[in-house]
């Protein structure tokens, strides 16, 4: 077959998103909870009566976590005070907190990077952003951390992995109706 | 010129009967007006003659002790598609079509030098254009391109793209040639609830968004690969998930324009992965962090990827795949993080060495290095950092588009689950996902579960 010269002269593609962290998502006024669940028998009936009791209370949550005697989770900050009084009336002991935001670093395929979460956790220490919680899934790791602390945690990070300002998003949670 | 890239995988290509029927669907498109180019991926899977674990065993059979060259081992994978497309070509034109074999190469695909691995940098799309002009029907490689034909080091040499390649090469050359239209054909009818093989009731999504099927794919389902889904994102490229053995609609995955309904909605059950949970109880805050970043630092330097990483004040949790739990637990056992006090304590103590021990028997490297500590006990303290293990888990995951602005998911999955029985040992979530570690035994019995209570109630 011959090879004719081209008709039109189409411009090349650039493609595929560079590897590795390409941004970072701040979500505003977040709180979080750890409820006592003790380690006896009862542990799993527990943490089974906390969710029921929030999804009674229409609270959605995530960043749930499960620890040996208690259960965390994160929730919007306007929940916070129907997430309590919803704990409260299960006859659940609760500590709750609102002056925290999640600092969530986005990257493609996450789970195929090693190296990924040291040099988070190296960042924030760097800054004193302490870490309450993190959550990870293939595009992202999100930090709990305090509020006051996330511009100092913005500006080490996109320090650590070469971002621009442009590559900063900040969002609020929306209360569920 | 109306373009559709029809890409077909290893099933649909690896027989003669099954490749008619591929080139069925061929021929229909360009009986419907549309100018196909066909991406094909290897005849068959692991254990065909032309399959890539094939090609890739002649080259580890030479010597099982020398690591085959990247470079080398590109060449004899990209063997598979070059058989495959040739053979499709022919298939094509023994039906009376113009057909013309491409390699990625010749199709324009230009890689980085990352052998085995190589990420897309452009396609020149020109020839391909060319040949469509001409009335050709190009079936061009899957899973390959060239280095830059001008690079000094490497010029054009064989790239392979990485798993789901050659659904990548289909994403791609959608984008570039700017077709109306990617279709991936497969052998399942499109994007299902569930693993069909697991849940009988499993159905057919006839709309997915990206970021679905993206999420899917990552936690488990073998559906479409999630770097094809991210290009067709970003070039907002329509993209079918269909089978080469039914006339079913398959599954249009959509973008801008999918359905509101789409966009907050329980999408499927997925699961995924051999794990291994370690738990480290870390008893002094003060220095947590400080031990925390040694233990990442440690696997980071052994390409260790950690996740489900969970805090409390005195212990830090994190999954390995199992695979890597072995060089995780060799790491880790007997790991001695030195912390130096900024004065000394109230017994004259200049600094803690935290040293890690595993229980009775995989406490190996402790059982050598704790002894070694004695000289300096006089002047450090010596605190053990015990770990546990929790093995044969694996990841039952929910996939749920803005989950968190929904009350009552997490308690729906916790409850199907804990009054089945079924121990879940921890949970992570996403914006699009909420995953559960489960142990490995109980993983195909949560997934029925989950999608009867959810998705068949």
């Amino acid at each position: 077959m011959s090879d004719p010269e081209p008709k039109t002269q189409a411009p090349n593609v650039s493609f595929e998103r560079e590897r590795g962290v390409y941004a970072i998502q701040v979500t505003r006024d977040v709180a979080h909870a750890v409820v006592s669940v003790g380690e006896d028998a009862l542990r799993t009936a527990r943490i089974l009566q906390t969710f029921r009791a929030l999804a009674q209370a229409n609270v959605p949550v995530f960043m749930v976590k499960m620890h040996h005697s208690a259960v965390t989770f994160a929730m919007a900050g306007a929940e916070m005070a129907r997430a309590e009084a919803a704990l409260a009336e299960a006859g659940l002991e609760a500590k709750t907190r609102r002056d925290l935001a999640v600092v969530a670093v986005r990257a493609s395929s996450m789970r195929d990077l090693s190296g990924v979460m040291v040099e988070i956790a190296d960042t924030l220490y760097s800054v004193g952003a302490r870490l309450y919680e993190t959550g990870d899934s293939h595009n992202s790791v999100q930090c709990l951390v305090e509020a006051v602390c996330v511009p100092q945690a913005i500006q080490a990070l996109c320090r650590t992995f070469r971002l621009s300002a442009d590559c900063v998003q900040v969002t609020s949670l929306e209360a569920a109706a | 010129m109306k373009i559709l890239v029809q890409k077909f995988g290893g099933t649909s290509v690896d027989r003669p009967e099954h490749r008619a029927l591929a080139a069925r669907k061929v021929i229909k498109a360009r009986e419907a007006g549309f100018h196909p180019v066909v991406v094909v991926s290897a005849i068959g899977r692991a254990g065909a003659p032309y399959a890539t674990d094939t090609l890739i065993k002649v080259l580890q059979e030479i010597d099982p002790q020398v690591k085959p060259a990247a470079r080398e081992m590109d060449m004899m994978m990209a063997c598979g598609e070059i058989i495959s497309t040739v053979v499709f070509a022919h298939t094509l034109q023994t039906r009376g079509f113009k057909a013309i074999a491409l390699s990625g190469g010749q199709a324009g695909i230009i890689t980085t030098r990352e052998f085995g691995n190589a990420r897309i940098l452009e396609i020149r799309p020109h020839y391909i254009q060319r040949l469509l002009e001409q009335g050709y029907i190009p079936v061009v490689c899957g899973f390959q391109g060239i280095t830059q034909p001008s690079n000094e080091y490497e010029h054009g040499a064989i790239t392979t793209l990485g798993r789901g390649g050659s659904d990548t090469t289909g994403s791609a050359l959608g984008a570039a040639l700017k077709a109306v239209a990617v279709e991936i054909y497969t052998d399942v009818d499109g994007v299902r609830t569930a693993d069909p093989n697991l849940v009988p009731g499993a159905y057919t999504l006839p709309v997915c968004t990206y970021e679905e099927v993206a999420e899917m794919a990552h936690q488990g389902a073998k559906v479409i690969h999630p770097r094809a889904a991210e290009i067709a994102m970003d070039y907002n490229i329509p993209l079918w998930v269909k089978s080469t053995f039914s006339e079913g609609p398959g599954t249009r995955i959509a973008g801008a324009d999918a359905p509101e309904s789409v966009r907050c909605r329980l999408t499927g059950i997925t699961h995924t992965g051999q794990i291994v949970y370690i738990r480290l109880e870390i008893e002094n805050a003060k220095h947590k962090p400080q031990i925390e970043c040694e233990v990442y630092r440690m696997m980071a330097r052994a390409g260790v990827n950690i996740y489900l990483v969970t805090y409390s004040p005195t212990a830090l949790s994190f999954a390995v795949p199992r695979n890597l739990y072995s060089k995780a637990q060799d790491l880790l056992d007997g790991m001695v993080v030195p912390v130096e006090h900024e004065t000394p304590d109230e017994n004259g103590k200049l600094g803690t060495y935290y040293i890690f021990k595993f229980s009775e028997g995989l406490d190996l490297a402790y059982s050598v290095q704790r002894p070694l500590l004695k000289p300096v006990e006089r002047r450090v303290n010596i605190v053990d950092v015990p770990a546990s293990v929790v093995e044969n888990c694996t990841m039952v995951s929910v996939i749920a588009s803005n989950h968190r602005r929904v009350p009552g998911v997490v308690a729906s999955i916790f409850e199907t689950l804990t009054n089945a029985g079924i121990a879940v040992h921890q949970t992570a979530d996403s914006e699009m996902s909420i995953s559960c570690l489960v142990p490995e035994s109980e993983g195909g019995r949560a997934v029925r579960l989950l999608h009867e209570r959810l998705f068949e109630q």
